[in-house]
């Protein structure tokens, strides 16, 4: 049955989108995880808004617009952190907002407000081109090549923050590193799965792998692999219920399955925990 | 000014102005909380999550603001208890509860039968379309949070500066923390149709910190706080009067102002200095 569902091309390549967005988000959500940050991701993806917006008033590349949106709230974030005057989740709750509105008054002046804001928050995976899943596949890997280099010094600084500084790193710029890995990350995923599915595809698997082990290496295999059968099965959900007149905005799907992962997993795991301790 | 003059003779402009007072200032109150007990994204999670509500009232034909409050203040409770295991982090709870929330409304609200819901006001606000109704709502919501607030003002200190101390004592802080996100949830329900789900994060957030840099001690910062935020909200009207621009992110880049020059120009009685390597994230 799902051969003549998934066989389009289109849907090929909504597949192979998803997939690219659960690799990457998968693996560097983990990173996210440990430093208990999934604030960041969640605020980069407003902060490409303004972005966005104005790359498509001048007809510039929407893409890069989100980056430099993302890249300079990175840089804000990385020199007002350094000044360690306020808490680091306000500062990420007002510069999100702050950028959010800059792209919402520059956006208020059009008529294709509503549009605007629904393509950024929900993408359109089933009309991706071949070019835009080449262009997510690129940041993407990206992406995962800077965590990859410093994957051990990433650690170090999650773990022991206090260590990490003695051995002479800076964690300011550790931590400016993985900000742009999430940049990244928002950047290649928005324009196919919108900005919502990014943050969960981010923050959702890593939540639960981190529920099933403690070993790094596994929770990224089970966090990748939640991000991507979530991705997959939510696309062909979506395609079933297209085939019996219910409309299944494939993205959303996505994410209430990924969630539903989760709550599975939580669920097991606080069995197991309740379990173990009667036995 | 424009705006003064045109508020004596509009009573949509008057009732904007009231509206956009009160939630500022409600903002500021409870903003206090919300930085000091370090919940910028829980309420974050909190403002998407009343999406679904809105959504579901819709389809059912109930006020649009039962469903948000009831969306809110029972995600206020799985969050307050996802929170207190010790498996899932704080930030990740609101992550999941944030995406999650906001999928089930999308999901809900393209295969509902009625057609899409306004997204645009959802996330921006519409201040300039608010009833009387809305503005009785935020009085009434703004008077019983006020009172709640007071009655619990020394156990919600307690349990934000010494949480070990205040369960020693006997104050069941689980139970504070839920009021707590409760609390931020209503406040929520009464600010999203001013200004929008994104924005009303700002007015709970920037205002207080932006006070924190002036005075100490946490009724001063209250109250400080709410006149920042109330000023927000006036400047935020008069821009959007003057150059037509949309109310709420006017709104919020006004309180964005003023937490930046608070922060430069403030004398920084308390440090804020939470961002230390020893206890990012923590």
């Amino acid at each position: 049955m799902f051969g003549d569902l998934l066989a389009p091309a289109f849907m090929q390549r909504a597949l192979l989108a998803a997939t690219v967005v659960g690799i990457v988000a998968g693996c560097v959500g983990v990173h996210v995880r440990l430093r208990r940050r999934a604030f960041v991701t969640d605020a980069l993806t407003h902060t490409v808004f303004p972005g966005v917006i104005l790359a498509s008033v001048g007809d510039y590349s929407l893409f890069l617009g989100a980056l430099a949106g993302a890249l300079v709230s990175v840089g804000l974030l990385a020199t007002l952190r350094a000044r360690r005057l306020v808490g680091d989740d306000d500062l990420l709750a007002v510069v999100l907002t702050a950028f959010f509105a800059v792209g919402v008054v520059v956006a208020s002046r059009r008529d294709s407000f509503a549009a605007d804001i629904g393509a950024v928050l929900f993408g359109r995976i089933l009309t991706v081109s071949s070019a835009d899943v080449a262009q997510m596949a690129l940041v993407g890997a990206l992406a995962l090549a800077l965590v990859a280099a410093l994957h051990k010094e990433l650690v170090l600084r999650a773990f022991d923050p206090a260590g990490a500084e003695a051995q002479g790193y800076r964690l300011g710029a550790l931590d400016l590193a993985l900000d742009v890995a999430v940049a990244l990350v928002v950047v290649s995923g928005f324009k196919a799965v919108g900005t919502l599915l990014v943050v969960a595809l981010a923050v959702t698997p890593p939540a639960a792998a981190w529920l099933c082990t403690r070993s790094l290496a596994a929770a990224t295999a089970v966090s990748v692999a939640l991000a991507v059968a979530a991705g997959w099965s939510g696309l062909a959900l979506s395609a079933v219920a297209s085939r019996h007149e219910v409309a299944l905005p494939p993205g959303a799907t996505i994410v209430v399955l990924v969630t539903l992962g989760f709550v599975a997993v939580l669920a097991a795991s606080s069995w197991r925990r309740r379990a173990q301790l009667v036995a | 000014m424009d705006l003064l003059g045109d508020v004596a003779g509009s009573p949509l402009l008057r009732r904007a102005l009231f509206e956009v007072v009160l939630v500022g200032a409600l903002g500021g109150v409870v903003g206090t909380h919300v930085v000091l007990r370090r919940l910028p994204f829980a309420t974050m999670a909190l403002a998407h999550a009343t999406f679904p509500g809105v959504v579901v009232a819709h389809l059912l034909g109930l006020p649009l603001v039962a469903g948000s409050g009831g969306m809110a203040a029972g995600l206020a409770l799985v969050l307050a208890r996802l929170g207190a295991t010790s498996a899932v982090d704080a930030s990740s709870a609101a992550g999941v509860v944030l995406a999650g929330s906001t999928a089930v409304g999308v999901v809900l609200a393209a295969s509902g039968p009625s057609p899409a819901i306004d997204l645009s006001a959802f996330l921006v606000g519409s201040v300039l379309t608010v009833a009387p109704a809305d503005v009785i709502a935020t009085v009434a919501v703004a008077g019983l949070i006020v009172v709640v607030l007071a009655a619990l003002h020394k156990e919600l200190v307690l349990s934000t500066f010494d949480p070990e101390a205040a369960r020693a004592m006997g104050y069941p802080v689980g139970r504070l923390d839920v009021a707590m996100l409760v609390i931020v949830a209503l406040t929520l329900v009464v600010s999203v149709p001013a200004v929008g789900v994104i924005l009303s994060v700002a007015l709970l957030v920037a205002p207080a910190v932006a006070a924190r840099q002036w005075v100490s001690g946490v009724g001063p910062t209250m109250a400080l706080a709410a006149v920042f935020g109330a000023m927000s909200g006036v400047g935020g009207l008069a821009i959007s009067h003057r150059w037509s621009v949309a109310a709420g992110a006017a709104m919020v880049l006004v309180a964005a102002a003023i937490f930046v020059l608070s922060v430069v120009a403030g004398p920084h009685l308390q440090r804020n200095g939470r961002s230390s390597p020893l206890t990012d994230g923590a």
